[in-house]
């Protein structure tokens, strides 16, 4: 599979979760595990464009794929998204923030006008104990401008 | 039908441990001889924003710049306790503590005349010795209560907030929609406003689950609901349009006039959601959370 444009080949036991190959095989420890029942998104990740809970696929499953975690979203420097959660304080305890901004680039990726509906909808599968939302859904709004800008 | 309702609900909470409990917190500031100034502080970062305040206290203290001074903090070899993070406590008591450390380091940068750097700095003040790491403290003062005459001081000082809570409620299916929610605190003079809103906001939608979403079922001890799949929390869909307003009354005895306000967010939200319902459809859910079942149970109650 390839992983932020990074190719790996490897034996694997064919049980292994995708989240499992990337935390402990390729070492990218920004994924976060939360559930591990595919409940929370703190695990998402892109495959080939969509955003997936990585813990509910196997990592055989996904061989030849293209992956996106979020050590691939900020490329030498921040992506807009990220810049956008710091500048209007959308991140607390950071714990779902991955999985959130994965969620969100698979969506603006596709759809960069998303209205907020959309991306209430698109972020539903993401938990967050800390935030509200609120302020999150206002980042991704602030994204928007900023990636329209580009 | 859907129908719509208001509600609202108050609190006053105190800050920090309460009731006499020995409340402390530590921190020390030091110039460092590459001209660096370190505040030591063992409040805990768990998103909240604690580390953000206690950087912002010691900046307006020393009235130096940002850049120039480095945190250290989470690290238990390092540094001396500043308590939990808990009990709303850590802008008050420990940002009076790190207040502390930096008036005392101040005054003691202030006995020697320089105009050159902080390294120049460091080196005169060895010279002349003077204490280049001085050590700030605060205690809590609060006492316990009397239970037979019902004197004593629980707490000092207290917060208040005020929440209002618009929902429709659907009296076919007993499904709570929360529309809008507005808060006022009065947590003293906001020393971070981006974190405090994030306090507020955040603390709403936990209430919000306390209110209509979230229990805990036990069978002999045992939780039931172990997941999120059942153990439901709000989601980014769930949630209302936010107004937040801070009340900046300042509290002499807090770090610039700051108080806790952590908890304080999340406690009006529920009681003034169940007050909405009321308004809504003119029922009382005495027990929470305020789910469809219980809603319906309640209208054909009243109907009876
Ligand atoms: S860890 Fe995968 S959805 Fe929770
Ligand atoms: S920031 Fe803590 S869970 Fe989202």
């Amino acid at each position: 599979m390839i992983i932020n444009g990074k190719s790996y080949t490897k034996k694997i036991d064919p049980l292994l979760r995708l989240i499992d190959f990337i935390r402990d095989e390729a070492k990218l420890k920004g994924t976060k595990e939360g559930c591990g029942e595919g409940e929370c998104g703190a695990c998402t990740v892109i495959i080939d464009g969509r955003a997936v809970n990585s813990c509910l696929v196997l990592a055989a499953s996904v061989n030849g794929k293209e992956i996106t975690t979020i050590e691939g979203v900020s490329q030498g420097k921040l992506h807009p998204i990220q810049e956008a959660f710091i500048e209007v304080g959308a991140v607390q305890c950071g714990y779902c923030t991955p999985g959130m901004i994965l969620s969100t680039k698979a969506l603006l990726d596709k759809n960069i006008d998303a209205t907020e509906e959309e991306i209430k909808e698109s972020i539903s599968g993401n938990l967050c104990r800390c935030t509200g939302y609120q302020i999150m859904i206002e980042g991704i709004k602030k994204a928007q401008d900023k990636l329209k800008k580009r | 039908m859907k129908r719509k309702g208001i509600g609202y609900a108050s609190i006053f909470y105190g800050t920090g441990y309460g009731n006499g409990f020995p409340d402390e917190s530590r921190a020390t500031a030091e110039l460092t001889k590459e001209g660096q100034i370190i505040i030591s502080v063992g409040v805990s970062e768990v998103g909240q924003g604690g580390l953000s305040v206690m950087e912002q206290i010691a900046v307006e203290t020393l009235k130096i710049k940002k850049d120039l001074i480095k945190l250290q903090y989470n690290n238990t070899s390092k540094m001396r306790d500043s308590g939990t993070a808990a009990a709303s406590r850590q802008t008050y008591n420990t940002g009076n503590a790190v207040l502390d450390a930096c008036r005392k380091l101040k005054d003691n940068m202030n006995k020697v005349k320089t105009n050159k750097n902080l390294e120049n700095l460091y080196v005169q003040m060895k010279d002349c010795n003077i204490d280049t790491k001085t050590e700030g403290y605060f205690k809590a003062t609060t006492s316990e209560v009397d239970l037979e005459t019902g004197q004593g001081a629980p707490y000092w000082p207290y917060t208040f907030g005020v929440q209002k809570a618009t929902v429709e409620v659907d009296d076919e299916t007993g499904k709570v929609d929360i529309i809008e929610v507005t808060s006022a605190f009065d947590a003293g003079k906001i020393v971070n406003p981006i974190t405090a809103q994030g306090q507020i906001i955040g603390g709403s939608t936990m209430g919000i689950g306390y209110a209509i979403m979230e229990e805990v079922n036990l069978n002999q001890g045992d939780i039931q609901n172990k997941n999120f799949s059942d153990y439901i929390i709000p989601t980014s869909k769930d949630i209302p349009k936010y107004h937040t307003y801070f009340i900046e009354d300042v509290e002499e005895t807090g770090p610039y006039g700051a108080k806790g306000l952590g908890e304080p967010a999340m406690l009006p939200m529920a009681p003034a959601i169940i007050n909405a319902i009321y308004d809504a459809i003119g029922v009382r859910i005495y027990e929470y959370p305020a789910t469809c079942d219980r809603i319906l149970l309640a209208i054909k109650n009243k109907n009876k």
